[in-house]
């Protein structure tokens, strides 16, 4: 027989609120709609609750008569999506079948949950620990049927479980109002004298079907523990995790950011911990006073977990390029990725720390400049001195061939390179029957002492910035070893280059 | 394995331990590929300071600190390069057996953000050799002395690169580290070889390159090297 656990967080508007601003837990908080004041209260806290504000019955401003030092927000439905999201991952690290339920609720097939957690109450333990680990006090009940795992979590005592065949049992003391039936139907079955699960659950189907037709079936079936459907799980693969929060005041400098932002990035990092993956890149989405909003894309060296590296990645983003007004909401988003593996050799050195190369690469990021660091390329063209960076990831392992041969004496040998001028440096040349004689540059010159070419290079015809040129190498009285060329569609001469 | 033999040994006399009889630490060196330069710097540049190459243009400087960073990167050693002229030419570095996937390749567009880059990196460990290309920057006796006289920045550099065991190979116009480098290589008067004879010339095969230490602190000050540069195919 399957056997159903039902995960959920009761009151969602309230606790993705506290989970966004951990200081509000304790406080008399209440939630609604919106900060009018004959805004219906959604969801109160357990110090609001005991003043006796009832949600749902009374509003914002009832609720502040009867409390004076009551706390007001609005609801977040942002703040709920991530909540939600998170306790998602938190079912998503110990089963594999989910199925989205009602009221944020997350039904787990517990079946394939063995080899982590033994029993069934270990998982629930586990499912308990975890949620509360990403800031979330759920509730768990484990069942043979859905309906059961929901109404024991929902209504039992947080973690309930109920053993196989006894679900009827189990839910007969529960009040008749746990199955929301309608008002019509409820008064009904007040005139009948059915007040709980089990006095409904005892009544012949058929018969109540002929008197109240479809819907007390439903409900007699529903009072039986039964679903009215089987378990549909699909497979939960996150591409994305997201955290964020919005302020009550508009931050206008960079450290209190920093400290909202620190929160938001260890409880994205707590999620991403379930699955051990870590953070390749991150996206900080910041709204802005005036209405607009501020996206940036911070790129990381190696996948990490470390919050002091994304917050040191985001600090340097943020200097290099600050908002331009005060922030009144940030969203997060973290790229999960697999870490790798550093396996370090016998043999073989170690590298820079990913961590610590993270953060460096960000510094030098924003030092330099756009594209002006990373892996050196070499591109598929014939154009002399091209050049191209990607992203710098770092290398498994040792080169597998040996570099080129050196010749052993006398002395020995290197390969001479070329260094580039970007952009070429325009030359005055004076030419002796088509062949420099004298050669005038900024910062060099001087008579030609050896002239070897030309030698013609004409390559990307087809595109918009054809190459024909004769190239030359020029060796000058200063001493320099040049390679230059003339432009065959303009005449101009350039030096693109100095043999050293 | 015979350092650490030497030293358990030792341990295990604690009586005859004296101080100043103890013959100095083998420094860790960092091989350049030329096997006759290593054996004039005793092994190679030392790990966790700062090297220099100096000379004019087409003395071949760019050629060594590419030698170095090859050999470097084939042993599966991170290199990075910084380089605020824009002056490496990718498919040249790779050619003279530059693994490129082990270059970190970094082009401050200042002379003064190369060296806090080159800080940077010096200061994250795990590169073991950080090129400083500063060939054009310290061409012109102005911008020589800028980068000359940014003060203690080159013993910051240099405690960086002995805290986290990277070498730093500047390379310059003429020497800027001073007293911090370990060693001064000066790249002097070169001779162009040219296929084809003198005067008839049809393509160039190479330089020869005569190195000089300048300033060792191992020994070897004053000797001198002939280096040949040949030209890509």
């Amino acid at each position: 027989m399957a056997r159903i656990a039902c995960l959920l967080v009761p009151h969602l508007p309230l606790a993705a609120i506290c989970r966004a601003d951990p200081a509000l837990a304790g406080t008399p908080l209440i939630v609604a709609e919106h900060a009018a004041s004959h805004a219906r209260v959604l969801a109160a806290a357990r110090p609001a609750r005991a003043q006796g504000i009832r949600p749902g019955q009374h509003t914002v401003a009832q609720a502040r008569a009867i409390a004076a030092r009551l706390v007001v927000r609005t609801r977040d439905p942002e703040a709920e999506r991530c909540a939600l999201s998170a306790l998602v991952d938190v079912a998503a690290s110990l089963a594999q079948r989910l199925e989205l339920g009602p009221e944020g609720a997350i039904f787990l097939d517990t079946a394939g949950t063995a080899h982590l957690t033994a029993t069934e109450a270990g998982l629930a333990s586990a499912l308990l620990a975890r949620a509360a680990h990403v800031g979330l006090d759920a509730r768990v009940g484990i069942a043979s049927t859905m309906r059961a795992a929901f109404l024991v979590a929902r209504y039992g005592d947080g973690c309930t479980i109920v053993p196989a065949g006894t679900e009827q049992g189990f839910l007969a003391p529960f009040p008749l109002a746990c199955l929301a039936p309608s008002p019509q139907l409820a008064t009904t079955l007040e005139r009948w004298g059915i007040r709980r699960l089990g006095d409904l659950a005892q009544l012949p189907l058929a018969e109540v079907t002929v008197r109240l037709g479809a819907e007390g079936a439903a409900l007699v079936r529903a009072a039986r523990g039964e679903d009215d459907r089987p378990f549909a799980p699909s497979l939960h693969e996150p591409a994305t995790v997201e955290e964020s929060v919005a302020l009550e005041w508009s931050v206008e400098t960079l450290e209190p950011l920093l400290f909202v932002l620190r929160g938001l990035i260890e409880r994205a990092l707590a999620r991403l911990a379930f699955g051990s993956l870590g953070c390749a890149r991150l996206a900080l989405g910041l709204g802005l006073a005036d209405g607009g909003r501020d996206e940036r894309i911070v790129p990381l060296a190696a996948p990490t977990r470390e919050a002091r590296t994304l917050l040191g990645c985001l600090r340097v983003a943020l200097e290099a390029r600050p908002p331009r007004a005060a922030i009144t909401k940030a969203a997060l988003t973290l790229f999960p990725e697999a870490i790798r593996p550093l396996q370090l050799g016998l043999f073989s050195p170690p590298g820079p720390v990913p961590e610590r190369l993270a953060t460096t690469l960000a510094r030098l990021g924003v030092l330099c400049g756009e594209g002006r660091l990373g892996t050196p390329a070499v591109l598929d063209t014939h154009r002399p001195a091209a050049e191209a960076v990607t992203p710098f990831l770092m290398p498994r392992g040792t080169p597998r061939a040996a570099p080129a041969a050196e010749d052993a004496a006398p002395g020995s040998c290197c390969r001479l390179v070329a260094r580039a001028f970007r952009p070429p440096k325009p030359l005055d040349v004076f030419a002796e029957r088509d062949i420099p004689a004298f050669v005038r540059g900024p910062g060099f010159g001087g008579r030609v002492v050896e002239a070897a070419g030309p030698w013609r290079l004409s390559t990307e015809w087809w595109s918009e910035a054809p190459l024909a040129r004769d190239y030359w190498d020029l060796e000058l009285s200063d001493g320099g070893l040049y390679r230059c060329y003339r432009d065959l569609v303009s005449g101009a001469w350039f030096a693109d280059g100095v043999y050293d | 394995m015979s350092r650490a033999a030497a030293l358990l040994d030792r341990l295990g006399h604690p009586g005859s331990i004296r101080l100043g009889t103890a013959s100095a630490a083998r420094a860790e060196r960092l091989p350049t590929g030329l096997a006759s330069l290593d054996a004039l710097l005793g092994g190679g540049l030392l790990r966790g300071q700062v090297s220099e190459i100096a000379g004019r243009h087409s003395a071949g400087r760019t050629a060594l600190a590419c030698r170095v960073a090859a050999t470097t990167t084939a042993r599966g050693e991170m290199v990075a390069w910084v380089d605020p002229d824009n002056a490496l030419d990718p498919a040249m570095a790779a050619a003279a057996g530059v693994y490129l996937d082990h270059t970190l390749w970094v082009r401050p567009r200042r002379p003064a953000d190369a060296l806090r880059a080159a800080e940077l990196l010096l200061e994250t460990g795990g590169f073991a050799l950080v090129v400083l290309d500063l060939a054009e920057s310290t061409r012109s006796a102005r911008a020589s002395c800028l980068v000359r006289s940014a003060a203690g920045t080159w013993t910051r550099l240099a405690r960086a690169a002995q805290r986290t065991g990277s070498t730093l190979l500047v390379v310059g116009s003429s020497r800027q580290a001073g007293v911090t480098a370990a060693f001064g290589l000066e790249l002097g008067p070169h001779r162009t070889r040219w296929s084809g004879g003198r005067g008839r010339p049809l393509l160039l095969e190479g330089i020869t390159v005569r190195i000089t230490v300048a300033r060792s602190r191992t020994g070897a000050q004053g000797r001198t090297l002939v280096v040949h540069h040949a030209a890509c195919a």
